[in-house]
């Protein structure tokens, strides 16, 4: 597929989130106040407040204007008011925001490394005994849920061995220097981190490993082998570097279900990140938070697959050609 | 017409006989629900928070419902959403699979476009998008899953039904006069059968899984017994001793039956990457 009708799809993937997110609130049986933002902040919706809000979101004029009303909001980044915090919508998600980036770009970064070299360990020997044990121990481990492993963990490690704390980002009130503060961020960071790496790292781990069987299988990989190539610079220097390409896709897979395991995982450990605020909106039914999350949500992911997408072309240039 | 033969194409290594076997086991437990369980789930036992003992196989939850029977009814919902939306997305994919391949020109363009879109929809946003409005029913879930489902399924129809379109025997049935919907019912879909069941089962558990999260965020149906609402609800009590005996059952259902499904997809992958078939059994790749 050639870039373009690639970045076609993507809008149109967000075009169709974004109409999702502007229409539901208005077909929902009632008031599209009460439904864009709850019962509970309507029933306490002073009559004045109400006219505002009505004349805000073009309430009493057409469809039409409605969503050109709502198109600019977003794209001036005003994601509305969340009653239940009492603070625009955009502040209370960018208090958030950078603990679940850290967790997710920690569990990226570490999933993608073990998954790539357990893969590479294990392509390179196919069939032998130490690749039938990584592959059916990581088989068996993927069936696991990200946030069953975190409850499983949070059980053993928190709860039994009282090894890691039971939930938060880092112990509040207490007065530590800034080494401190790091090692504590950590000692918060491990088990969600664990959890998610334990569930994610099965994604690089197959795609390494059916590449690096694939490569294993070249006739360079012979000649290297012939002329007394050694085993690690075989195994890294020609064979992996070779198998790279196919695992950068998996990347992308691995983002999307990578976010939708956070959500998750976060909430297990009460994490102040996303997870918990998207739960927490859930709960108290604060639907412009809800929205304003998962339109973020959508962005990001988007934004992150165009650029694996981007870097997929660069790093092999037969995708472009083949099309021209 | 040559006959595909499901035991030739399909075998099953050991581990995706235990992946059966496992799966087996929950659907009989799931099915048969009302001759294990000793209480109604929904029904008030008289006490709550009991550790599990011969009176309560796995003790009781906050409002005194019996753990066990709401493993087995829970299973049910899993199992029905998982299975429902992986029908409903095959049926689709299909449907919109051979559609493509038949019909051809602008009809191909514009389904595999849409196609591509709904693959770059990230599910889980425009899923709990629909479902916090909504909080939809069981059927409802099952359509909004499937949705999600059937994409990727189509894509690798049409390839197959264009691969299938050419060769002569639908050549033959065509010059007989077959019919569009003919052809699909008596030549296509026999002889994609194996392909149709890996997707299948491929479905069912992203279904199941996706089934269980949305539930643990307690997005579904308040009304439904499920294996992600019973770890929420347990979640709830984290500051009680006796929390695990009500998470730790359906966190353990949950994963086997997931574990299940992926062995049995493991194990049967070959039959949708032919590169990862052995030379001898690759005729029926051939075939095409």
């Amino acid at each position: 597929m050639s870039m373009r009708s690639r970045i076609v799809n993507y809008i149109a993937a967000l075009i169709i989130i974004i109409l999702f997110a502007f229409i539901l609130p208005r077909m929902m049986p009632g008031d599209p106040l009460q439904a864009i933002y709850g019962n509970e902040a309507f029933v306490a919706m002073t009559p004045e407040f109400k006219a505002e809000l009505i004349q805000r979101f073009s309430l009493d004029k057409s469809l039409n204007q409605q969503l050109k009303a709502y198109v600019i909001s977003l794209c001036h980044g005003d994601l509305g008011y969340s009653y239940y915090y009492n603070v625009p919508v955009m502040s209370v998600i960018l208090s958030h925001l950078p603990w679940t980036i850290l967790l997710v770009g920690l569990s990226l970064l570490l999933s993608f490394a073990i998954g790539l070299f357990l893969g590479v360990e294990s392509g390179y020997r196919q069939g032998h005994f130490t690749d039938r044990f990584l592959l059916t121990c990581l088989t068996l481990l993927s069936g696991f849920p990200a946030f069953f492993v975190g409850i499983l963990m949070l059980l053993f490690f928190g709860v039994s061995l009282g090894w890691a704390p039971l939930g938060g980002a880092l112990d509040l009130y207490a007065n530590k220097n800034s080494l401190e503060l790091i090692l504590d961020v950590l000692h918060h960071l491990l088990l969600p981190v664990a959890s998610l790496v334990l569930a994610q790292t099965i994604v690089t781990y197959m795609y390494t490993r059916s590449s690096m069987v694939t490569t294993m299988g070249e006739k360079y990989i012979r000649t290297a082998k012939a002329k007394g190539c050694p085993d690690l610079a075989i195994r890294y220097r020609h064979a992996a570097r070779n198998s790279l390409l196919p695992v950068v896709t998996s990347t992308g897979l691995g983002f999307a279900s990578m976010i939708s395991g956070v959500l998750l995982v976060e909430i297990i450990f009460s994490y102040p990140g996303m997870g918990t605020l998207l739960y927490s909106s859930l709960l108290n039914r604060d639907y412009p938070l809800l929205q304003g999350i998962l339109l973020l949500m959508a962005v990001v992911i988007l934004l992150v697959n165009f650029l694996i997408d981007l870097v997929y072309h660069i790093l092999d240039p037969r995708i472009s050609h083949a099309h021209n | 017409m040559h006959t595909i033969s499901f035991k030739r194409t399909i075998k099953l290594n050991n581990t995706g006989c235990l992946g059966l076997i496992i799966l087996l086991i929950i659907v009989i437990l799931a099915l048969a629900a009302p001759l294990f369980a000793k209480y109604d789930p929904h029904a008030y036992t008289g006490l709550i928070f009991q550790r599990p003992s011969a009176q309560f196989w796995m003790g009781t939850n906050d409002v005194g419902q019996d753990v066990w029977s709401n493993l087995l009814y829970g299973g049910r919902t899993s199992l029905i959403v998982g299975f429902g939306a992986a029908t409903l997305g095959l049926l689709i994919s299909v449907l919109i699979g051979c559609l493509a391949a038949f019909l051809g020109g602008i009809f191909d363009n514009v389904l595999m476009r849409l196609v591509d879109v709904i693959l770059a929809i990230p599910p889980i946003v425009l899923i709990l998008l629909i479902a916090a409005y909504l909080k939809p029913s069981m059927f409802i879930l099952i359509l909004l899953l499937s949705f999600f489902l059937w994409p990727s399924g189509a894509r690798i129809v049409r390839a197959q039904v264009l691969l299938l379109k050419s060769s002569t025997h639908i050549n033959a049935a065509r010059t007989f006069g077959a019919g569009l919907f003919y052809l699909i019912w008596r030549h296509i879909i026999p002889e994609m059968g194996p392909i149709l069941s890996v997707l299948l089962i491929q479905n069912a558990r992203k279904a199941v899984f996706m089934e269980a999260g949305l539930s643990f965020l307690g997005v579904s149906d308040p009304a439904i017994i499920s294996w992600g609402k019973m770890m929420q609800q347990a979640l709830s009590f984290s500051y009680l001793d006796i929390w695990k005996w009500c998470l730790l059952p359906a966190g353990m259902a949950l994963s086997l039956t997931i574990t299940g499904l992926m062995l049995i997809s493991f194990s049967l992958e070959s039959v949708l990457n032919p590169r990862l078939q052995g030379r001898k059994d690759n005729d029926y790749v051939a075939g095409y």
